[in-house]
């Protein structure tokens, strides 16, 4: 299957690689079929691509990756975990937003961004001082 | 907008399958129960509204500003190791 990205222009993939957002993402629900894509230049960062939407992609980190044991989601079967990462220039700006991550069924295919109870994590979490690993 | 008055204990059933319930009054705060179906999704509207704000400006986020971040976030953690 083809798309076409602002970011990535003309791009193929499987359809076995839609996920399916039954709720979309917070404050764009009409958005519900995305791609994980991953870019090399962007690596550790990934981008959550609609294909619905051509303008819309959304930059995404593995958390465990600075945190470890930031989230282990409590549901069955093999689930990947990403935050949201408001990325800025200066780079000392950077953010990511632990309070809501986005949980993909790797069996399933379908995500949801759920929003965690705990008041503690923060939606702007500094990145200014993180490292990750080799 | 509709405007009912309800009393402690009191509550107020919203298309059926979703039960409001005022649990307790004091200081100017208002404790509130709900019964939804698990796919009722209930936030309280700030937390919605800040994370639709990071949302909505990381989508504008433009590759050259990832690609930035990523080189930089290498470069933290070099630092570290030299350390």
């Amino acid at each position: 299957m083809k798309y076409f990205n602002h970011h990535f222009g003309e791009f193929e993939f499987e359809e076995k690689h839609i996920v399916d957002f039954p709720e979309g993402i917070i404050g764009f629900e009409n958005l519900k079929k995305f791609i994980v894509v991953d870019d090399e230049d962007s690596q550790p960062f990934r981008w959550l691509v609609s294909i619905e939407d051509s303008n819309f992609s959304l930059p995404l980190i593995e958390p465990n990756l600075i945190i470890p044991d930031y989230y282990i989601p409590k549901m069955p079967g093999k689930k990947s975990v990403f935050v949201v990462a408001t990325l800025r220039e200066p780079f000392e700006d950077s953010t990511l937003n632990l309070r809501s991550p986005i949980i993909i069924d790797n069996d399933t295919q379908v995500g949801v961004q759920i929003i965690l109870e705990d008041e503690k994590l923060r939606y702007d979490f500094s990145l200014k001082l993180e490292t990750i690993p080799e | 907008m509709l405007i009912l008055t309800r009393k402690i204990s009191e509550s107020i059933v919203i298309s059926k399958n979703i039960k409001l319930k005022i649990l307790e009054i004091s200081d100017g705060q208002v404790k509130l129960g709900f019964e939804a179906p698990d796919d009722v999704k209930i936030f309280r509207s700030e937390v919605y509204d800040q994370i639709e704000r990071y949302n909505t400006e990381a989508a504008k986020t433009l590759k050259s500003t990832v690609i930035q971040a990523a080189r930089m976030l290498k470069e933290n953690s070099n630092k570290n190791v030299k350390r």
